[in-house]
């Protein structure tokens, strides 16, 4: 580390400044824009302004301006794990890199299989963005997870991805595939269509359950400890005591686990839904097929050349 | 006053800037997180595949040059064992023909010996022959007294002799 120079520690530094300084902005504005309230409030995202655009107004909202700083801490954090790699002797920092990238490369391999390799990228970004806007929480921060919006786009976009690979192996089995039981018809074009509204309401509900029964008990035991120890005098009356302790267990449990457990199994239905919708064995198929005509271009070619 | 949006409220142009966030940062991986350390990975492989390579040409050349030894070994342990069989024939035929040499040497020592011996036997008897007469003709003259023609007389002697020679050597 020490022959790396100044320059190098300097670049370091400003790298986890960049990944620490989103979280900051963001607690920042957070505490300037929040009223003074004492009440139980559940609400949406706090809207910070709106763009009039066509069909609906772009509202700006504290989800899309928190997963922007997510995605900036992201990168940032990528840049810090990228600096300085080297071949021979790998750091620490290397090291949770390389882990990282074999680790997702595995789990892609492992439920997609090899002809979906190129998906390792994306499904890291999808638990990296799911996971880290989740664990915004910890701060006390609004998480992005729990805004529908936010999980409807990446649900929209799985569900695209999905439908591409079904109409890569072939538009009219995927059409067909809807009137199988000529019968059913209606209920698969259902169950086709609730897979991203499914994806999108279980990562979502989930994430705000967790923070709606957070703010229920946090309040239920300020109450509690106003009731049972409001006899104490002056300010001690007034701290809510029984507030310390299970909060911060549930906190671990909603926020930490809840978080990263959602992030998995969103990536996870995407893997599955997606390398379902285009089996490696019809993968095969078509390519052994695209093969033959090309041989059998290739052998007509010839024989005009010989003729 | 800040304004919030309701728990559940569906905002599309949302939706959308979601969904680009989502494929901005795949792509930001992509490049910042998977190129480099891919790479790095890539680039180790290489290595490790040119050590094993490298080391394998080495143990190929290092069996090489030992058979190669091994076969010059074994044509100089043939070189040595000629050597020796030239050299142990040649002693045997040197020695041979010393004992030869000396065999025929010795028995013509021998028959010389034996020649000389026998001449000098026949001298010897010669001579005796020579005495006796001497000493008979001395004796006869003595008895008789008398000459007595000596050429008779020796012939008788010599006639005399004979048969005693004859009667000794049966």
């Amino acid at each position: 580390m020490n022959k790396r120079g100044r320059l190098f520690k300097t670049v370091d530094i400003l790298l986890i400044a960049l990944m620490i300084a989103p979280v900051l902005c963001a607690i920042v504005l957070k505490v300037l824009t929040t009223p003074a309230s004492d009440g139980i409030t559940i609400t949406g995202a706090r809207i910070y302004f709106e763009i009039p655009m066509p069909i609906q107004n772009l509202i700006i909202t504290e989800s899309q301006i928190n997963s922007w700083l997510v995605m900036i801490s992201i990168f940032a954090l990528c840049l810090y794990f990228t600096h300085g790699l080297s071949v021979r002797s790998p750091s620490k920092r290397q090291h949770i890199a390389e882990w990282i990238v074999e680790k997702v490369d595995g789990l892609v391999n492992g439920n997609m299989g090899e002809s979906f390799a190129s998906f390792a990228p994306f499904i890291a970004s999808i638990i990296a963005l799911s996971a880290f806007s989740s664990l915004l929480s910890l701060f006390g921060l609004y998480p992005p997870t729990s805004d529908i919006n936010i999980v409807a786009g990446w649900a929209i976009l799985v569900f695209a991805l999905i439908t591409y690979y079904k109409f890569k192996c072939g538009p009219v089995n995927y059409l067909k595939s809807f009137a199988e039981p000529i019968a059913l018809t209606p209920l698969n074009v259902i169950s086709e269509v609730a897979t991203p509204i499914s994806m999108a309401f279980r990562h979502y509900g989930n994430v705000l359950s967790g923070s709606v029964i957070a703010v229920l008990i946090a309040h239920a035991l300020q109450g509690l400890s106003r009731l049972v120890l409001g006899w104490l005098p002056g300010v001690l009356g007034e701290i809510p005591f029984l507030q310390i302790g299970l909060p911060a267990i549930l906190s671990v449990y909603f926020d930490i686990f809840s978080g990263c457990l959602q992030a998995y199994i969103f990536a996870m239905l995407t893997m599955m839904y997606v390398s379902g919708a285009f089996p490696a064995e019809k993968y095969e198929e078509r390519k052994k097929i695209k093969e033959k005509r090309k041989q059998q271009k290739k052998n007509s070619q010839q024989n005009l050349e010989v003729n | 006053m800040i304004q919030t949006l309701d728990v559940i409220s569906v905002n599309l142009w949302q939706i959308l800037i979601s969904l680009c966030n989502l494929v901005i940062l795949f792509v930001l991986l992509k490049k910042f997180l998977y190129k480099p350390v891919k790479k790095i990975l890539a680039q180790r492989q290489a290595e490790i595949d040119k050590q094993y390579a490298d080391a394998r040409d080495a143990k190929d050349s290092a069996e090489l040059s030992r058979q190669e030894w091994d076969a010059k070994l074994k044509a100089a342990d043939g070189e040595a064992e000629k050597i020796i069989k030239n050299a142990k024939e040649k002693a045997e035929r040197q020695g041979d023909k010393i004992v030869s040499g000396a065999m025929t040497r010795a028995d013509e020592i021998v028959r010389q010996a034996e020649a000389d011996a026998s001449l000098e036997l026949k001298r010897a008897q010669d001579d005796i022959k020579r005495e006796i007469v001497t000493v008979s003709t001395a004796l006869t003259e003595k008895m008789l007294e008398r000459e007595i023609n000596e050429k008779d007389h020796r012939a008788l002697i010599d006639s005399f002799i004979e048969d005693i020679d004859d009667d000794g050597n049966e």
